[in-house]
C-alpha cells in the first residue's frame, strides 16, 4: 500500500524524478512546477530539483509549505523522506520573515516577525552599513538606494526579504498591443501576465519562442516609458522593428543608445556594451537610468547580463524589472543575483513543450565526428596545451565535412556557425558564402541577413556575433563549427538560431562538426548537455558516413 | 526497632508480593540473598534505594518525599492533605492509591494506612527531600550549646530545655521572626524557599547577636532562619522552608503524566515513511560494508575510526556527518565489521556481513534495529569533544553510555504511548522527565535528542510517529513480517535515456544494481537511483572484464526503451578505442610453454564459440570472459588454471576482503526487566532460606555470658541502628590472632568493610573489620 503507482521519485538529494509516460504526470507537473527547477527534460524521466530559491520562488507566488508537502506526498511513488519534508518547511518559512516596506514618515523601511533574525542580520557586517536607525525592536531603517543591496545581501544569508515596496509607475506613456494579423500566443499571454502580477521577475522561453513579444506584452501592461537593454546593435534594431511591428509605437517614440547613437526617447532601447563603457574608471553612461522617470526596465538575455549592470541594477529596485532568457543557466554561477535584483523566475516552459505545441521548429541535433588525419594529430598531440582546442577545433578536415554538409542541403537556407575568424574566412571561400564577423558594419550585416531572409544568398558564415537575438525565420540547418569552449548556452542559442517555425512547417537541423579523440570532443559534450536535458536527443555519425553518402 | 519491624513486614509479605519486589528491583538478588532479613537489610543498603528511586515517577517520589519531610510516620489521610495542596485542580486520589500499592510493592513505604512509614534507609538517601533543608533539630545540631543557649534567650526567652530543643521549637512556628526581618532578607528566604536550601556566605559561622545584626544575612542567622552549615555554607532549616512554602511541599505537581503535544498523521503515511528510511538505512549500511571491504580506511592507534575517515564515508554515503556515524556504529554493532586485517588494523566487513547481505531486507533491517535498540555506544556524541578537547571517534570505546538502552527504550515508550502522534522535542522530554525525573539532567536530555533523531533515521519512526513495525520489534513480535509488505519491490529494468542517464525507477535487483553502478556513475541516490554513463564510466566496465557488446547486450536486456543511439555509440566508440591500443581488456588468455597442445587447443572444434586467437606461440587470446573460458576449457577435457593477479597482468580487479566476526556482545537484560520464572524461583528460595534461619536463631545473648553470635547481615542492620541512634552495643569480634573477644563499642560510623567505634574497653578509637564481628547485642 506504500507503494502507490504515481508518477514521481522523490530522491533524499532533493531531486525529483517525474516518468513523463505515466497517466498522471500532466497533473503532477503542474503541481511540482512552482516549487521545483526543472534540471532535466530527456525524453522518459524528467528531473527536477527542490532549491531554496525554488521554494523562495513558490512562496513569493503565494505557495505555502503545506502544498509542497502534499504535492510530494501525494504524487510520490515511494515514501517521501522525512528530513525532505522537513527542510522544505524550514526553507520556505525562512521567506517573508524579513519584508522590505513603505512607510509614510520614514521611507524604506525592513520589518521583521521575528526578531531574532533580525538581530542574527543586524549583527552581518555586510549589513549593517546599508541600514539606518533602528525604529523599533522589529523594524530599521534601509538607505533607499540600498534596496537591492540589501535584499542580495539578505538572499546570501538564507533571509530573503519579500520586498513589499512597491514599484514607481513612471511616466506614463500610451503602448498597446497592434495584434493585426497576429495574435498574442497563449503561453505568451501567460507570462507576460504572470510577470505583471509578479511586480518584477524573469521569464523563461525557448529560443525562437517569441521573447520579444513578451516583452512588448509586458511594456502594453506598464503603458509607460521602458528602458531595454539588449546584447548588440543589430539586436537593438530587431527589437525596434518588432516593436513597431507589434505595437502602437511609431519610429519616433523608440531611440536607440549605442555605441553610434545617443538618442533618449519614450523607449529607449541600449545596448551592454554602451552602458559598461568606462570612461577614465567611471561608467559614462549611467545617467540614462535617470535621463527619464521609467516605468518599466527590460534586459533581454538576462543569462549574459554583464557584472556592472547587476551593480547598477541594485540601485533600480523601485522600477518595474522583466527579464528575458532561453536559459536561466549561467556559466559564472550568479543565478542568485538574478533572483534578488531582477525578481524571481514568473514563468518557465519547457523546450519540448513548445515544440509539441508547434510554437518552435522540431529540430534533429547531429554530431558529426571527424577522424583527423595522421599528421593531424600528430600536430595535435604537440601541441600547446592553450593551442589545442583552437587546433583541432580548426582542422582542415572539418572543412572538407562542412563543404559535404552544405552540398547535402542545397537548396535550403543554410547558415556556417564558427568561433574563429581564420576558419570562418576559409570556409567562406570554400562555399563561395559572405562571411559576417565583429568587423563587418552594421549596415552590411544587415544588408546580408535582409538578402539571407529573401533567399537570395542561401549559405552564410557567421561568427559569434550572430549567436544572439538575430532573426532569420526561414534558417533550416545549422552547422556548427567551432565554439566557445564548452559554454552550453551558447550551444542553446545556436539552435535557437533555426528554431523559428518554418513557413513549410518542416524542421531544422542543427549540425556539430567535432573532432573525434580531441578536446573538441569533451567541450562537444559539456555544450551538449543543456540541450540533451532539455530532451534533444543528439545522433552522433561519423564523418565518413557524410562524404560517402554524398 | 525500625529495621525490626521493616523485616518483619517483609517477612509478612506473601509470595506474590515478593515476587512482584524482586522482579522490580533485581539487584536485590543479585546473589539471592541467604534469608528475608538479609533481603530486609539490602533493600535499605544506599545503592539499593538509590537504584529504585530513579526509576519512580514524579508523582510516586513526590509521595515518597512527602513522607521523607516528617520524621514521624504518617497518616493516609494526613498525607493526603499534604500532596493535595501541590495539586492545582487535580485531586490527590486516585493516583495516590496507586502510589501507594507501587511503593508498597517495592519496600519502599510500609506500614498500615494510620501509620505509613518509609523503609529504613530511604529518609538518608534522599538529601533535601524536595528541595527542604534539615530540621532544626538537626541543623543545629553541631552548634555550640552555650551559642544556641544564648539564640534561645534572645528568641524565645523563658522557654524550658536544652538550647537546641527551645530553638526548634521556636522555628516550627516560624511566622513572628520572618516578620522581623527586614525586606532584603525576606527576598533572600523566598530565594532558598523552593530549592535549594542551601546557600554559600563568606564567614558562615560569625556570632551574630538580634542587636548587633546588620546585614539581612547576619539578621536571619541572628533568629535561627538560617543555620550554618560550614565555614561558607548555610542552610534553610525545614521548619522555615515549610512555612514559607506555606505549607506545601511541592510547588506543582501532577498526578497523572503530562499530555504528550504534537501533530496527529495519518498512520498509513506514516509507516510508509518509516518504511522508506528503513529501507535507506539498510542501503546505506551495504554501501558502506561494500566500500569498506574495497578501501578499508584503518583502525586509529587508540581504537576507533580517524576524523578524515569518518568525512570520507559520509561524503561517499551522501549522508549528514551524524548519520554517517550512525551506519557506521550500527553495522558495528550488528557485528556486521570489526577491526582486523594487516598489522597496523583496518576495519573490514565481517563473514557475518555476508550472511546478512542475502537476506531479505526485512529482516537486514530487524538485525540493525535490535543492534541499535541495545547498543551502549552513542553515535551522536561523534565529532564533539571529549573534557580534554579531543574530537571523539567513531566506533572508538569513549561513545559507550551505559544508560543509553534504558534511554532508547523509554523514549520510544513515550512515543508507542500515543499511535498517530508525532510528539514535539519538548513534550517527550517533559513526559521524561516526569517519568523519571531524577535522572533527568541535561545529559539525558542529550541522549534523549539522539535517540528521536535516530530513531527517525533508522526507520522507527516516520514523519515522527512510532511505526506499526517498530512496535511489532518493541513487542517482540515478528517486524519484518510488517516491515515487509511496505518496501518497494526491487525493479529489473532501468529507463535510458539520449542525455545519457539512466533511470532505475525503485530499487535494482543485487546483480543489475552492481552491474550499473560498474558501468555507469551515480548522479542521485534514493529509492530510484539516477545513472550518467560516460567515457569513464564504460571504460571501467571495460577495465572490470566487460566487452563493449557484452555491455550493450545487458543494456538491451535490462533496458524498458530502445538504447539511445548515442549511448551505443558511446559504448562503441569507447570500446573501439580500448581494443586498439590493447590494455586493460577484460580479454582473457591461454598461456602454455608447449605450442603443440595450443595448437591442438585452437583446432578443436569445440574451441569455435570461445573465440579464441593466437597472439603468439605461447600465448592465445580470447574474447570469452575469463571464468567462462576456464569451464569451457575444463569441459573440453583440459586442465586449465586461471591465473592470479601476479601473472601476466591482464584483469585488475580488486578482492573483496573479510575479518572474523566478533561474538555480539551480551545483551544485558535489566532494562526488559526480570524474567518471571527467576523471580519465582528467588522467592522460594528466600522463604526457604528464612524458614531455616528462623528455625536456628537463637536468642541473643546478655552481656556477661559468652561472645554474641549472629549472621552477618543482622549484625551490619544492628550496627546501623546503634549509629543511627547513637547507643553503646556488645560485640562479640576475632582479633587478628583468631582469638574470641567481645568488647563494649559506641559506634561512629561504617564504610569500606569497617567499623569505627570508641572501644570503651581500652578507651580508645578502633577500626573493626565487619567479617570479623561474630554477633552483636544491645546494651541496657
Amino acid at each position: 500500500m506504500s507503494v502507490n503507482d504515481g508518477p514521481l521519485i522523490v530522491q533524499s538529494d532533493k531531486t525529483l524524478l517525474l516518468e513523463v509516460d505515466h497517466e498522471k504526470a500532466d497533473e503532477c507537473r503542474k503541481a511540482i512546477a512552482p516549487f521545483a527547477e526543472l534540471e532535466r527534460a530527456p525524453e522518459h524521466v524528467h528531473t527536477y530539483r527542490v532549491t531554496p530559491l525554488a521554494l523562495w520562488n513558490a512562496r513569493a507566488a503565494g505557495h505555502d509549505a503545506e502544498q509542497v508537502v502534499d504535492a510530494l506526498i501525494s504524487f510520490s511513488r515511494y515514501p517521501v523522506p522525512h528530513a525532505l519534508l522537513v527542510d522544505v518547511a524550514e526553507t520556505m518559512a525562512r521567506y517573508g520573515r524579513l519584508k522590505l516596506e513603505k512607510d509614510p514618515v520614514n521611507g524604506l523601511v525592513l520589518t521583521s516577525t521575528d526578531r531574532a533574525v533580525l538581530e542574527e542580520v543586524l549583527r552581518s557586517k555586510k549589513i549593517q552599513p546599508m541600514l539606518g536607525e533602528r525604529l523599533t525592536a522589529d523594524s530599521v531603517i534601509v538607505h533607499p538606494s540600498d534596496r537591492g543591496n540589501v535584499k542580495q545581501a539578505l538572499l546570501k544569508l538564507g533571509w530573503p526579504a519579500e520586498d513589499l515596496a512597491g514599484y514607481v509607475d513612471g511616466e506614463h506613456h500610451p503602448i498597446e498591443l497592434a495584434e493585426n494579423g497576429w495574435n498574442l500566443r497563449p503561453y505568451q499571454q501567460e507570462a507576460a501576465d504572470a510577470f505583471w502580477h509578479g511586480g518584477s521577475g524573469v521569464v523563461v522561453l525557448p529560443c525562437g519562442a517569441g521573447k520579444t513579444i513578451v516583452g512588448a506584452a509586458a511594456m502594453a501592461h506598464a503603458r509607460a516609458t521602458t528602458l531595454i537593454l539588449v546584447t548588440n546593435t543589430v539586436s537593438a534594431h530587431q527589437w525596434k522593428q518588432e516593436l513597431i511591428k507589434r505595437t502602437s509605437l511609431t519610429e519616433d517614440e523608440i531611440g536607440e543608445y549605442s555605441g553610434t547613437k545617443k538618442e533618449i526617447r519614450p523607449v529607449t532601447i541600449a545596448t551592454y556594451q554602451v552602458m559598461t563603457t568606462r570612461r577614465k574608471g567611471v561608467y559614462s553612461h549611467l545617467e540614462l537610468f535617470d535621463a527619464r522617470d521609467w516605468g518599466l526596465i527590460v534586459y533581454d538575455e538576462v543569462h549574459l547580463l554583464p557584472a556592472p549592470i547587476f551593480r547598477m541594477t541594485a540601485d533600480l529596485q523601485a522600477r518595474r524589472r522583466v527579464g528575458l532568457t532561453a536559459t536561466l543557466v549561467r556559466e559564472d554561477g550568479r543565478e542568485g543575483d538574478v533572483f534578488s535584483l531582477i525578481g524571481p523566475k514568473r514563468y518557465d516552459a519547457p523546450w519540448k513543450e513548445m515544440e509539441n505545441q508547434g510554437w518552435i521548429a522540431p529540430a534533429d541535433c547531429v554530431e558529426v565526428r571527424v577522424t583527423l588525419s595522421d599528421e593531424e594529430r600528430l600536430a595535435y598531440a604537440m601541441a600547446e596545451s592553450e593551442e589545442r582546442y583552437r587546433f583541432c577545433a580548426t582542422t582542415p578536415s572539418k572543412t572538407h565535412v562542412t563543404e559535404a554538409l552544405v552540398r547535402r542541403h542545397l537548396g535550403e537556407q543554410v547558415l556556417v556557425i564558427g568561433q574563429y575568424i581564420d576558419q570562418l574566412d576559409e570556409l567562406g571561400e570554400h562555399l563561395n558564402a559572405p562571411v559576417i564577423k565583429g568587423e563587418t558594419r552594421v549596415k552590411e550585416r544587415e544588408r546580408l541577413y535582409q538578402a539571407f531572409r529573401d533567399k537570395e544568398i542561401q549559405v552564410l558564415v557567421v561568427s559569434k556575433v550572430a549567436n544572439f537575438s538575430i532573426d532569420l525565420p526561414e534558417a533550416a540547418v545549422a552547422i556548427q563549427v567551432s565554439g566557445t569552449f564548452g559554454s552550453r548556452q551558447e550551444e542553446a542559442q545556436r539552435l535557437g538560431r533555426v528554431l523559428r517555425p518554418k513557413a513549410d512547417g518542416g524542421g531544422a537541423r542543427f549540425y556539430t562538426v567535432v573532432s573525434r579523440d580531441t578536446v573538441d570532443q569533451e567541450f562537444a559534450a559539456h555544450r551538449q548537455r543543456f540541450l540533451a536535458e532539455q530532451g534533444y536527443a543528439y545522433q552522433i555519425i561519423d564523418a565518413d558516413d557524410v562524404l560517402g553518402g554524398v | 526497632m525500625a529495621t525490626m519491624e521493616f523485616t518483619e513486614w517483609i517477612r509478612g509479605r506473601t509470595d506474590e508480593q515478593l515476587r512482584a519486589l524482586v522482579s522490580a528491583r533485581p539487584e536485590l538478588i543479585t546473589p539471592v540473598p541467604a534469608h528475608l532479613e538479609g533481603l530486609a537489610s539490602r533493600a535499605g543498603s544506599p545503592s539499593a534505594i538509590a537504584r529504585v528511586l530513579d526509576r519512580l515517577d514524579r508523582f510516586t517520589l513526590a509521595v515518597v518525599e512527602t513522607l521523607a519531610v516528617r520524621t514521624e510516620p504518617m497518616t493516609r489521610s494526613g498525607l493526603a492533605g499534604l500532596l493535595g495542596r501541590a495539586l492545582t485542580g487535580a485531586e490527590p486520589e486516585p493516583a495516590l492509591s496507586v502510589a501507594l500499592d507501587r511503593l508498597r510493592d517495592l519496600a519502599l513505604v510500609y506500614g498500615p494506612d494510620d501509620g505509613l512509614d518509609l523503609a529504613p534507609g530511604v529518609r538518608k538517601a534522599l538529601d533535601d527531600p524536595a528541595g527542604l533543608g534539615p530540621p532544626a533539630a538537626e541543623v543545629f545540631r553541631h552548634h555550640p550549646p552555650e551559642q544556641l543557649d544564648e539564640m534561645a534567650d534572645e528568641i524565645a526567652p523563658g522557654t524550658p530545655g536544652t538550647g537546641r530543643e527551645r530553638l526548634a521549637a521556636a522555628l516550627a512556628e516560624p511566622g513572628r521572626l520572618i516578620a522581623e526581618v527586614s525586606d532584603e532578607a525576606r527576598a533572600a528566604l523566598d530565594q532558598l524557599a523552593w530549592g535549594p536550601p542551601t546557600g554559600r556566605v563568606p564567614n558562615a559561622r560569625r556570632e551574630v547577636r538580634l542587636g548587633s545584626a546588620r546585614s539581612p544575612i547576619e539578621q536571619l542567622l541572628a533568629r535561627g532562619l538560617l543555620a550554618a552549615t560550614g565555614e561558607e555554607s548555610v542552610a534553610l532549616p525545614r521548619e522555615v522552608g515549610l512555612h514559607l512554602r506555606q505549607g506545601r511541599v511541592h510547588r506543582d505537581l501532577l498526578p497523572v503524566p503530562p499530555a504528550l503535544e504534537g501533530a496527529t498523521r495519518d498512520p498509513r503515511l506514516a509507516d510508509a515513511t518509516a518504511a522508506g528510511q528503513a529501507f535507506a538505512f539498510v542501503r546505506a549500511v551495504e554501501e558502506l560494508c561494500e566500500r569498506w571491504s574495497v578501501e578499508p580506511p584503518g583502525v586509529l592507534r587508540t581504537g576507533g575510526l580517524g576524523v578524515r575517515d569518518m568525512k570520507r564515508t559520509a561524503t561517499e554515503l551522501d549522508l549528514p556527518d551524524w548519520a554517517a556515524a550512525l551506519v557506521v556504529e550500527v553495522a558495528h554493532a550488528a557485528g556486521l565489521v570489526a577491526a582486523g586485517g594487516g598489522v597496523d588494523g583496518e576495519w573490514l566487513p565481517t563473514n557475518g556481513y555476508d550472511l546478512w547481505r542475502v537476506r531479505a531486507t526485512a529482516d537486514r533491517w530487524v538485525a540493525l534495529a535490535r543492534a541499535w535498540l541495545h547498543m551502549d555506544r552513542v553515535p551522536g556524541l561523534v565529532g564533539e569533544r571529549d573534557e580534554r578537547d579531543r574530537p571523539l571517534n567513531a566506533l572508538h570505546t569513549d561513545l559507550r553510555r551505559s544508560s543509553m538502552p534504558a534511554v532508547r527504550a523509554a523514549t520510544l515508550g513515550v512515543l508507542a504511548s500515543a499511535p498517530g502522534l508525532a510528539p514535539t522535542r519538548d513534550s517527550v522530554l517533559d513526559r521524561l522527565a516526569w517519568e523519571r525525573p531524577r535522572r533527568r539532567g541535561p545529559l539525558r536530555e542529550q541522549l534523549t535528542e539522539f535517540a528521536l533523531r535516530e530513531a527517525e533515521q533508522l526507520g522507527f519512526t516516520g514523519l515522527g510517529v512510532l511505526s506499526g513495525h517498530a512496535r511489532a520489534l518493541l513487542a517482540g513480535d515478528d517486524a519484518a513480517a510488517a516491515l515487509a509488505p511496505l518496501l518497494p519491490e526491487p525493479v529489473d529494468h532501468v529507463l535510458l535515456q539520449a542525455d545519457l542517464t539512466a533511470v532505475a525507477p525503485g530499487p535494482l535487483t543485487s546483480g543489475l544494481n552492481r552491474w550499473m553502478t560498474l558501468a555507469a556513475d551515480v548522479e542521485s541516490k534514493g529509492t530510484a537511483t539516477v545513472y550518467r554513463f560516460s567515457d569513464g564510466s564504460i571504460r571501467r566496465a571495460l577495465d572490470a572484464g566487460q566487452g563493449g557488446d557484452e555491455l550493450l547486450s545487458m543494456l538491451e536486456r535490462h533496458s524498458a526503451t530502445p538504447v539511445p543511439q548515442a549511448l551505443s555509440y558511446l559504448v562503441t566508440d569507447v570500446a573501439r578505442r580500448h581494443g586498439r591500443i590493447r590494455v586493460g581488456t577484460a580479454s582473457a588468455y591461454v598461456r602454455c610453454d608447449d605450442p603443440a597442445l595450443l595448437d591442438q587447443i585452437t583446432a578443436d572444434r569445440r574451441s569455435a564459440a570461445l573465440r579464441l586467437r593466437r597472439l603468439a606461440p605461447t600465448v592465445i587470446a580470447s574474447r570469452t570472459p575469463r571464468a567462462t573460458l576456464v569451464d569451457s576449457l575444463r569441459a573440453m577435457g583440459y586442465a586449465p588454471v586461471a591465473e592470479s593477479i601476479d601473472g601476466d597482468v591482464i584483469i585488475s580487479q580488486l578482492d573483496s576482503r573479510r575479518v572474523e566476526a566478533l561474538p555480539a556482545a551480551r545483551v544485558v537484560s535489566s532494562a526488559n526487566g526480570l524474567d518471571p520464572e527467576v523471580a519465582t524461583a528467588a522467592v522460594r528460595a528466600l522463604r526457604a532460606g528464612d524458614a531455616a534461619h528462623l528455625a536456628r536463631r537463637e536468642p541473643v545473648e546478655a552481656p556477661g555470658g559468652s561472645v554474641p553470635r549472629g549472621p552477618a547481615t543482622a549484625t551490619i542492620s544492628a550496627l546501623q541502628d546503634a549509629i543511627r541512634q547513637g547507643v553503646r552495643v556488645w560485640i562479640g569480634y576475632l582479633d587478628s590472632q583468631g582469638n574470641a573477644t567481645s568488647r563494649i563499642l559506641e559506634p561512629a560510623r561504617m564504610e569500606g568493610g569497617y567499623l569505627t567505634a570508641y572501644d570503651e574497653t581500652r578507651a580508645a578509637v578502633h577500626r573493626f573489620a565487619l567479617h570479623r564481628i561474630t554477633g552483636v547485642a544491645g546494651l541496657s
